[in-house]
């Protein structure tokens, strides 16, 4: 595992070495933020609360969900990238479980994201827009337990459309597809409050709401301790499930691999 | 008795090949309704290498080396037949596996191109674990026997090829494997560093017992570096042996090529194959065997029966013996 740890870290800090690449990176989070929040604002009119449903839980939520999908944008050509060029065959070459690997470097670069780009952007939306301070101190780390897990989810309904390269070659357009589907359904571009309840009952048996609403829920204090507990066995549960779905196209592409060039 | 550390068995790849029909309409088909054709790329090859052998795979563009090499070092799967190299099956046990092995691809470089090779070490040291101590030996023998102090805190896409290889050469060896693939390593690189490529491999093959397969369809590679050659076309096991056997099959050999005054008619010789050479209807290529008959007769028949301009003797070079190979020319066993 520490050898798992040294990706995510290597990662880290390599990273670090693109200073203009995390200050352009804080100007497009903070950018979208402030599309959003003016919208809702706009659209509350002045108003206190909409269905319950405060302004500055909305600002919040916005937030968590924006910032958080913006800090996990990662390179999702990478696999079709590696297989059209047959640098697959490189990784393969490694005496590691390439799917562990990718899945810490990610996090690795998730992590230096929301440390160099969310958490700024948090901070100067805080000068300006409504937010929330978090219901108590322990639901910091609850919190970032939740985020972790919940991009764990985002991170394996990515690996398992990318992994179709196997036999699609380009997924391009099926990845850009997925990642709307993702920011509507995870409540991202509307907080799941606003959502008709047939939708959000659906969503209920999907992974998506697992990845910014359970966080945000978190944060806000909308679960006791029995449904904190919960929700992140259902984070589990998913992460579980999409991981064996993961590995069975993996292993199924590998199979049928044809490592093109030389 | 040296073991027995690969062994291959009936091994078969059969590769599914997307035939693009051309034009716009066969485009418009294609979608609907795509042909395929498949490609034998690996035949049924048997064969087994012991421990610090070093063994040549040679075969044109295009024959399954390249396929072999990618099923034995666990890239590729196998559509039937056995591997098992160093007791393990490489493309089942892979993660284990590979610890084991180095590989050496000419055409892909392995290290990060934004890197210079020594962070990309750095990486490959956390990879394989090496103890900080090997890593440290390895790193420095590396450096020195492959001449890479100058370059190696440069980012590798300022490096030059010959370079660039070298560097890799050392990031496939940093783990001590006990077996190395080298697919194509000399590939676009000139005499001066393929020379010192191959003095390299040798060294490291003598000195450290390290068992190593090499393919690549410069002959002259397998020349200066391997005793054993096995001869792959077509996807199928021309020739497996040694290398001074082939050589030596030829050694009563010889060809004469004989340039004519005018158009040769009626040239028939006895105990020699003619045929023709450079487009040049006037020269013509006369092989022949010593033992069979001897140099004087067969001039003496030339001369008695045509003029000739000019006229010269030679040995054929390993490079015509392998295509005399390929060619179904004459058949090894």
């Amino acid at each position: 595992m520490t050898r798992y740890l040294s990706f995510a870290a290597i990662k880290f800090r390599s990273k670090m070495a693109y200073r203009f690449d995390y200050v352009l990176g804080t100007l497009h989070t903070l950018l979208l933020f402030v599309v959003y929040w003016s919208i809702y604002k706009a659209l509350y009119g002045g108003a206190s609360e909409v269905d319950g449903v405060t302004f500055s839980m909305v600002t919040t939520s916005f937030i968590i969900s924006l910032g958080l999908s913006s800090a996990f944008e990662k390179n999702e050509m990478f696999l079709q990238d590696k297989i059209k060029q047959g640098t697959i065959a490189n990784e393969l070459l490694k005496p590691v479980n390439f799917k562990l690997r990718i899945l810490f470097e990610d996090m690795g670069e998730g992590s230096f994201n929301v440390v160099f780009n969310f958490l700024p952007t948090a901070v100067i939306a805080s000068f300006f827009a409504e937010l929330q301070a978090p219901c108590s101190v322990l639901h910091i780390p609850l919190c970032l337990v939740s985020v972790i897990l919940g991009y764990i989810v985002l991170w394996e309904i990515s690996f398992i459309v990318q992994s179709w390269s196997f036999t699609l070659f380009s997924v391009w357009g099926l990845i850009t597809i997925k990642n709307v589907i993702i920011n509507i359904l995870a409540g991202a571009y509307i907080p799941m409050w606003f959502m008709p309840d047939w939708l959000r009952n659906a969503i209920r048996w999907t992974p998506f709401d697992s990845i910014y609403f359970t966080p945000v829920q978190i944060y806000l204090g909308e679960l006791d301790g029995s449904e904190i507990a919960f929700h992140f066995a259902r984070q589990i549960f998913w992460i579980a499930v999409l991981w064996a779905v993961g590995e069975y196209f993996w292993r199924s592409g590998i199979k049928k691999l044809v490592v093109q060039g030389g | 008795m040296t073991e027995k550390i690969i062994e291959v068995n009936s091994l078969c790849k059969t590769f599914k090949i997307h035939k693009r029909a051309t034009g716009f309409k066969g485009a418009v088909k294609d979608i609907f309704h795509p042909a395929y054709e498949r490609k034998k790329a690996v035949d049924n090859v048997t064969f087994s290498i012991n421990e610090g052998e070093m063994v040549g795979f040679i075969g044109p563009n295009g024959a399954g080396k390249s396929t072999t090499v990618k099923m034995l070092s666990g890239i590729l799967y196998p559509d039937s037949g056995d591997i098992k190299v160093a007791g393990y099956i490489p493309y089942k046990q892979r993660k284990e596996y590979v610890a084991n092995i180095g590989v050496v691809f000419g055409q892909k470089s392995q290290i990060s191109w934004d890197l210079s090779p020594l962070d990309s070490y750095e990486v490959i040291r956390h990879i394989y674990r090496i103890p900080p101590k090997k890593y440290k030996e390895n790193l420095e023998r590396y450096t020195e026997l492959l001449d890479m102090g100058s370059f190696i805190n440069q980012p590798v896409r300022q490096l030059s090829l010959g370079q660039r290889m070298r560097a890799d050469i050392a990031a496939a060896l940093l783990h001590s494997p006990r077996i190395v693939f080298f697919d194509e390593p000399t590939i676009g690189i000139d005499v001066v560093g393929k020379d010192k490529i191959r003095k390299f491999i040798k060294t490291l093959n003598q000195t450290d017992n390290i068992t190593m397969i090499f393919t690549t369809h410069d002959m002259q590679d397998i020349e200066k570096t391997c005793e054993r050659l096995i001869i792959i076309d077509d996807g199928k096991k021309l020739y497996d042996g040694s290398l001074e056997n082939v050589k030596k099959g030829y050694r009563s050999s010889r060809i004469i090529e004989a340039e004519f005054e005018s158009l040769p008619v009626s040239l028939t010789l006895p105990h020699a194959v003619i045929s023709n050479a450079d487009n040049n209807e006037l020269k013509k290529l006369i092989s022949f065997n010593t033992d069979e008959v001897s140099v004087n007769e067969l001039m003496t028949a030339l001369m008695n029966t045509h003029n000739i301009k000019d006229l010269s003797i030679r040995e054929p070079e390993i490079d015509a013996i392998i295509r005399d190979i390929y060619e179904g020319r004459i058949v090894m066993n």
